[in-house]
């Protein structure tokens, strides 16, 4: 009899593992930025081993087509069902229902857990659509040997003292340096990351108090080209084309990382992400200083990053969930932090990993983004927004009147909101 | 029926009215129905048919939520009347196709003259040329924006120590186009050169024997035989090579995004922010429907002019 | 050999003038296209780094590097499945010429060598296909695949490329080439439609054939966007995809990049120089000498 039990036990045993295999696994569609292959993947077998019935098909597209692949493929139905979405582009896809409202899966206190400039960014009229993967910071970065060469003093490194953007355009100039004398700039004084995307310039307008856009998110008029708008991008103007510290006609972030890194620029106008690249640049002694603001006004950084949403047409809903819980979730959050080094969203990953956040520009950047952060505008017609802008700060980069500009751009963004009323 | 045979056939025709016979046509329309049936299946259902669809587009508007209402010729008439950047980039991208189209096709042409002999060392020259058309176009834009970086590139340097003035390149509005050009050139002249190099295999040599016992010189041959006898290839490099740069979207998208000062925001990189970012697929449809036109009436003009050289 | 028939002395300084300008030009030829590509293969044999460290200022370590490394190879095809990415396009591109080349070929011989009703209206709809840009057809034919339900398929990347305008206007201008009396006389013989365009058509087209076979893999070798959308899986990367992949928001990582960007080129370059030894004979040396 007892050996009738445990043969009969041992097959049950012997059959578990069929039983599970043979329950059909869930297949998520997921669309991904194409960071590298082998980390994405590392992430992903972490779920599937927690969740032995869902599959995870990670498509991973280009950052230059992700944009577009999505524009194609979003209005056609239910895959993918899981996506990454540029945190601004929530309400974007909101508007046009392509993403699932998540408040009822989410508690308030559930949501505590995400920076609230991040979950801020997350809802578009009162609604929860996406969830925070990464956010991100801005500092000055600075090359000590640069500076010392030319007996510069450091800029502080203290958020209570952070350097105004006159003295940064004054120290600027000192450090615009042509070497051998053969009419060629090899030092620039002060390299913008990310040349003209509204990302980076729009804190030196919020810091003089202006706003990107109506309240609303429908309107341009009155707030880009309001007085403080305008007087900060002729200050923008000002460091390409009158006081020449910043070369023209820089592509895109990992450019200007390369300039900077190879001691080709004094400062760079930054994001977090090269706290760790920069470290990679043999013989490069770097420190950072917070975000400057301009005199009399107040200290604006910005902030955000990619979020994850479900398609609203997804059949796979529980699965979805499941997934974007696992993706956001503490766990994944510090495991993606140590491959990629995203800033992560989650305040409790700052403290899980001390031993990489208690260094100084880590501490800088944490305090900012508690503090000073300003998530970018909340419009549903982001996409266009943000092009035309991006396109209006190029050409004023390159010596074009930043009034006119901007004011071009008002009635030009205005234009192409007017269809989300 | 054995090729060889007929090849040797061949041998009694004397070569010059060869093309004379071309002109004759089967009249059997079944066995011609038969022959284009699987193209005309493939080009309806994924070409035609997308098309067709991108062109009614282009007479609606569709509204946020996806629906979509009749407008006529309004899109059009935005374009035409009232677009601030539609004429500039009208001109520009005219201004690009009237330069690269000829030159394309002359480097191209000149590079299948130079390269259509039977020497050891043409393989790799002929590869070497083909090379660029065969490397990922980011990663082309990647090697050209570094060689024309204006601060650090290797052509500045190159110019300095030639004691040159450094150029700005890509980061003028005057240079940015002309960059494009030459990038654009660099690219594709070895893939037209291959198209050139088959052509060329058509030219029967007992008719350059014939011209040098007359003794005609090179450049005569070149004017007087081979251009005329390459000129069903001409046509289908002029009118690819239409459509293609007319079409140019990826180099503008990836190397200047239509900067400087919109000194290179093409029609094709326009259409395409109407319809990824603006979400406007009216005008996005439009704009690709006007190039389509232009390019139709300028590629008929090509095949009327080319095919009027078919005799000579 | 045409130089044979040059035995004139006063020719003898023209043809000395004549070799020195080609050797001029092939050498500038040579420069033009090596610099660029010499520079990008030093960076792919560099261990990982900057972009800029070698290329300014200009000195021969711009162009040779110090130390050799071939990690940035292995690194893609070890880490970031490269492989699979190459033996996808393979797929895809041999597919699509498979079937493309008949396909276009059947229809460039009838608009070569028939007169049918219709046929001005097919050569129209020929030219038609390739003067619409690829972004404004996308969103329609996305939606086309999907309903025919080949989405995330290899056949959504093969079978929208089978029908190849470029392709039918080549071989309709090759195969008017050819005598129409040379095909009567088979006709003659009794010879069926199809043993004609198997058995003489195409044989005595090879520079053209092989021509659009290169035409059709670089087009399918080249395409990065049309498969992000079509298919879904990351089963079916494509080799330009994971090409572009090492460009993210963030960082860029010029040695996979350029690494990859190298291997890429290699199945395309290797074709070329296997198929361009068709264009010493082609159909002018048959049959004769």
């Amino acid at each position: 009899m007892k050996n009738r039990v445990i043969a009969f036990l041992l097959i049950i045993a012997a059959l578990l593992p069929v039983v599970v295999a043979a329950a059909p696994a869930t297949t998520l569609e997921v669309v991904w930025m194409a960071w590298p292959k082998d980390m994405v993947d590392k992430l992903i077998a972490g779920f599937e081993k927690q969740n032995p019935g869902i599959k995870v098909d990670v498509q991973l597209v280009p950052f230059t087509q992700l944009f577009q692949t999505l524009e194609v493929r979003l209005p056609t139905g239910g895959t993918p069902d899981v996506y990454l979405v540029d945190g601004p582009l929530t309400p974007s896809y909101a508007a046009r229902g392509f993403l699932l409202p998540l408040d009822q899966y989410f508690t308030p206190a559930e949501l505590r857990a995400w920076f609230p400039s991040s979950i801020d960014t997350s809802r578009y009229q009162g609604k929860l659509y996406s969830i925070p993967y990464a956010t991100s910071s801005a500092g000055l970065y600075f090359n000590k040997a640069i500076f010392k060469k030319y007996g510069v003093p450091f800029p502080s490194e203290k958020p209570g003292d952070r350097l105004t953007w006159e003295e940064v355009a004054q120290i600027a100039r000192k450090l615009t340096i042509d070497e051998n004398k053969d009419g060629q700039i090899d030092v620039w004084g002060l390299l913008i990351e990310q040349i003209d995307r509204p990302y980076q310039l729009l804190p030196l307008a919020q810091s003089k108090g202006a706003e990107g856009i109506s309240p609303d998110g429908l309107k341009t008029e009155g707030y880009i080209t309001s007085k403080p708008f305008v007087e900060a991008t002729e200050f923008y103007w000002k460091l390409f084309n009158e006081w020449k510290v910043s070369p023209q006609g820089i592509p895109d972030a990992a450019k200007s990382r390369e300039y900077f890194g190879n001691g080709k620029a004094a400062m760079m106008l930054g994001a977090e992400w090269n706290i760790a690249r920069l470290a990679a640049f043999k013989g490069l002694d770097f420190g950072l200083s917070p975000h400057p603001y301009f005199a009399g006004g107040k200290a604006v950084t910005p902030t955000g990053s990619w979020h994850v949403g479900i398609n609203a047409k997804t059949t796979k809903k529980d699965a979805a969930l499941t997934f974007l819980r696992y993706i956001t979730g503490r766990e994944a959050a510090i495991e993606w932090h140590k491959l990629f080094g995203h800033a992560p969203a989650r305040p409790d990953v700052y403290d899980a990993m001390p031993q990489v956040f208690n260094n100084p520009m880590w501490q800088i950047l944490l305090e900012e983004m508690k503090k000073t952060a300003v998530a970018r505008p909340v419009t549903p017609g982001f996409l266009e927004y943000e092009l035309m802008l991006r396109e209006t700060f190029n050409s004023i980069h390159y010596g074009a009147n930043p009034e006119e500009e901007l004011k071009n751009a008002a009635k030009r963004i205005d234009r192409e909101l007017r269809k989300y009323r | 029926m054995d090729a060889r045979r007929v090849g040797r056939a061949r041998v009694d025709a004397p070569p010059g009215p060869a093309r004379v016979w071309s002109e004759s046509m089967f009249r059997d329309s079944r066995a011609a129905f038969w022959f284009i049936l699987p193209a005309l299946v493939f080009l309806c259902l994924f070409k035609i048919w997308p098309i067709a669809v991108s062109l009614g587009e282009s007479f609606m508007q569709t509204s946020i939520s996806g629906r979509k209402s009749f407008v006529g010729l309004e899109n059009y008439a935005y374009l035409l009347h009232d677009d601030p950047v539609f004429w500039g980039s009208v001109r520009v991208t005219l201004l690009y196709s009237l330069v690269i189209n000829p030159l394309a096709v002359a480097v191209s042409l000149a590079l299948a003259l130079l390269l259509n002999r039977r020497k050891w060392y043409v393989g790799f020259f002929r590869t070497l040329c083909f090379l660029p058309s065969a490397i990922s176009l980011s990663v082309v834009a990647v090697i050209w924006g570094v060689m024309l970086d204006p601060h650090f590139g290797l052509a500045n340097s190159l110019l300095r120590m030639l004691g040159l003035q450094p150029q700005p390149f890509l980061t003028s509005s005057g240079q940015a186009l002309w960059c494009l050009m030459a990038m654009s050139l660099w690219r594709s002249a070895g893939y037209w050169m291959m198209f050139f190099l088959a052509g060329l295999q058509g030219i029967p040599q007992e008719v350059y024997e014939a011209a040098e016992i007359d003794g005609a010189s090179g450049l005569t041959r070149t004017f007087r035989i081979t251009l005329p006898l390459l000129a069903r290839t001409m046509s289908f490099v002029l009118v690819s090579n239409t459509a293609f740069n007319f079409l140019t979207f990826a180099p503008v998208f990836i190397l200047t995004k239509g900067g400087p000062m919109r000194s290179t925001n093409m029609l094709m990189y326009e259409s395409y922010k109407s319809a990824f970012v603006n979400i406007d697929l009216g005008r996005a449809t439009a704009i690709s429907s006007m190039l389509l036109v232009v390019i139709l009436v300028i590629s008929i003009i090509e095949l009327r002019l080319t095919r009027a050289s078919f005799q000579y | 050999m045409r130089h044979a028939h040059r035995t004139h002395g006063t020719n003898h300084t023209g043809k000395m003038f004549g070799r020195l300008l080609t050797a001029v030009v092939l050498a500038a030829l040579a420069l033009v296209f090596i610099v660029p590509l010499w520079w990008t293969l030093a960076s792919a044999l560099r261990p990982a780094g900057s972009l800029y460290e070698y290329a300014n200022p200009l000195t021969w370590r711009t162009f040779f590097p110090s130390r050799i490394t071939l990690d940035n190879f292995i690194n893609i095809f070890a880490h970031l499945g490269f492989g699979r990415a190459l033996a996808n396009s393979f797929i895809v591109a041999f597919g699509t010429i498979a079937m493309g080349i008949v396909v276009s070929a059947m229809a460039g011989f009838a608009l070569a060598k028939f007169v049918f009703p219709g046929k001005s209206i097919f050569f129209f709809i020929v030219l038609l296909t390739f003067m619409v840009p690829f972004e404004a057809i996308v969103i329609p034919l996305h939606l086309v695949v999907k309903r025919i339900g080949i989405v995330n398929t290899y056949w959504a990347l093969i079978l929208p490329a089978v029908g190849n305008g470029l392709g039918i206007f080549l071989f309709k201008q090759f195969f008017e080439e050819l005598p129409t009396e040379l095909l009567e006389a088979a006709r003659v013989d009794g010879a069926s439609w199809l043993s004609i365009f198997t058995g003489i058509v195409i044989p005595l087209s090879v520079p053209a054939v092989v021509t659009v076979v290169v035409m059709m893999f670089l087009f399918q070798w080249n395409s990065l966007f049309w498969p992000l959308v079509a298919t879904y899986s990351s089963r079916y990367q494509v080799v330009q995809v994971a090409v572009a992949s090492h460009v993210t928001a963030e960082e860029a990582h010029w040695a996979n990049s350029f690494s990859s960007a190298i291997a890429a080129s290699l199945p395309p370059m290797l074709l070329f120089l296997g198929v361009q030894k068709q264009y010493v004979r082609g159909i002018s040396s048959t049959g004769f000498k």
